[in-house]
């Protein structure tokens, strides 16, 4: 074999291909532990609401303007995601603006709004109320979990139903395939110039920021590659039986729990980082309401976010109304009804304050372990399968 | 190898423009409504259809036949034994 089949091979592996869902989950377990060592942790829903923000600020719903996206560390972390993401789509040519039927968009609008409800009360997605929320040793974590459980499966009977009673046709993809290489090389070129341009900038948050964009673009990068998605591993064990992308999630949360786990030990970053005022309640039904609207939506929150990269249109809706009603709900809660300070929505539990670092870890490994094998063992006997 | 692009399908299912999951939702649906040795065919413009159609074949007992890109969608053809 000569070099050069050698390097295509290579460009073959990194930028075709498609990932497993467990070397998605390790990767992308990876760079979320690189992006908190580095800075902070990550997050969706606080650049969402960001921008949602800047709607509310100009139909002068707000009075005083918000950060600046560019220099506002939540939403670099989104443009960095989407970034990542639009660039794997367009490299593997897979990118093109995909327009769905009427039905879609209206779910997608409907979806949008309760996923912006649930993110509020849970002050997070399944990124930030879920995911890293375990990671970083919150007890609201496993709240929203189990709130999601729930929510997934009254989604899949949503599914079903509209599956006997509806169908739509008639959507459109415009193609953009002969372009999609020149896109991806333009993508890459504006998110070099951005890292640069972070690096290089007076400002005191320049490197941080230009590091957080680099790693959120390799995050959307890996989870577009290996169409990493939480939903799916919530949903298909009840639809299909199906635990791949489970197994790649409950994987990656492990990793990561571990990564951070070990960062917050070091002193490295607060250890409230991330445990927010949410359990159980916000957790919990935040958790429901977010857990049905992702299966209708078909994304959660980075899920929507790389998907919006790949062109789909019905996502592009969904981040709409999410955002500005993530915004509008957390204004209310945050500065009119102060449910925080009340602690309405719960209180703010760092496991480790109850069962030290050590124990902390080896609860929340036990019930990660605990759903693994559960989903595993379902796979085989479908005993919770309720799909088709 | 079957010829694909010779095929008469008996159905054809128009998953265009939509978005995971339904391309799989409305696939298995189908599949369920077609007599055995009966054809289907999907018109998907969703990347992960390309995974997940053939992996639903084989772990639903259905011949995935093949599948043709077209610009802007592509087709996949499934047999039901």
């Amino acid at each position: 074999m000569s070099f050069s089949e050698s390097l295509k091979g290579l460009y073959q592996t990194v930028f075709k291909n498609n990932y497993s869902p467990i070397t998605g989950g390790i990767l992308l377990a990876l760079f979320v532990i690189l992006l908190e060592m580095w800075y902070r942790p990550w997050g969706i829903v606080g650049g969402l609401r960001n921008w949602g923000e800047w709607v509310l600020y100009g139909i002068g719903f707000l009075e005083e303007a918000p950060p600046h996206p560019l220099w506002f560390s939540s939403s670099v972390l989104n443009i960095g995601l989407i970034l990542g993401a639009f660039i794997s789509a367009t490299l593997a040519n897979e990118f093109g603006l995909r327009i769905p039927p009427r039905l879609e968009i209206i779910k997608a609008i409907v979806a949008g709004i309760l996923m912006g409800i649930g993110s509020a009360l849970a002050q997070g997605c399944n990124i930030g109320g879920f995911y890293m929320a375990i990671a970083n040793l919150s007890a609201s974590g496993i709240a929203m979990m189990l709130g999601l459980v729930v929510g997934v499966f009254i989604g899949v009977k949503y599914l079903l139903w509209e599956l006997e009673h509806f169908s739509s046709s008639g959507g459109i993809e415009i193609s953009t395939k002969k372009i999609n290489p020149v896109l991806g090389i333009i993508a890459l070129a504006i998110l070099l110039y951005g890292i640069y341009a972070y690096f290089s900038s007076d400002s005191e948050e320049g490197l941080l920021l230009g590091g957080a964009l680099l790693l959120t673009a390799c995050i959307g990068f890996v989870m577009h590659r290996s169409r990493f998605c939480i939903v799916n591993s919530f949903r298909e064990p009840f639809l299909s039986g199906e635990a791949e992308m489970a197994r790649g999630v409950a994987l990656s949360i492990l990793i990561a729990t571990f990564g951070i786990l070990l960062i917050k030990m070091a002193g490295i970053r607060e250890p409230m980082t991330y445990v927010t005022p949410t359990f159980v309640w916000g957790a919990l039904i935040g958790g429901l309401i977010f857990g049905a609207a992702m299966v209708v939506a078909g994304g959660c929150g980075s899920g929507a976010l790389w998907r919006v990269a790949e062109g789909q249109v019905k996502l592009m809706i969904v981040v709409i109304f999410f955002a500005l009603t993530n915004s509008i709900l957390r204004y209310y809660l945050d500065n009119v009804w102060e449910v925080w300070d009340k602690g309405w929505l719960g209180g703010a539990v760092f496991l480790p304050d109850y069962f030290g670092y050590g124990g902390a870890f080896i609860l929340l490994a036990l019930i990660i372990i605990l759903w693994y094998l559960f989903v595993d063992w379902n796979e085989k006997s479908e005993k919770f399968v309720i799909g088709l | 190898m079957v010829d694909l692009s010779t095929i008469k399908p008996d159905e054809v299912l128009d998953c265009k423009g939509l978005s995971c999951p339904m391309p799989m939702l409305k696939t298995k649906k189908a599949l369920q409504k077609l007599g055995s040795g009966q054809i289907l065919e999907v018109l998907s413009t969703d990347p992960g259809s390309k995974n997940d159609i053939p992996k639903m074949c084989e772990k639903e007992g259905y011949e995935f036949l093949g599948m043709i890109e077209e610009t802007g969608y592509t087709r996949f053809f499934i047999k039901k034994k």
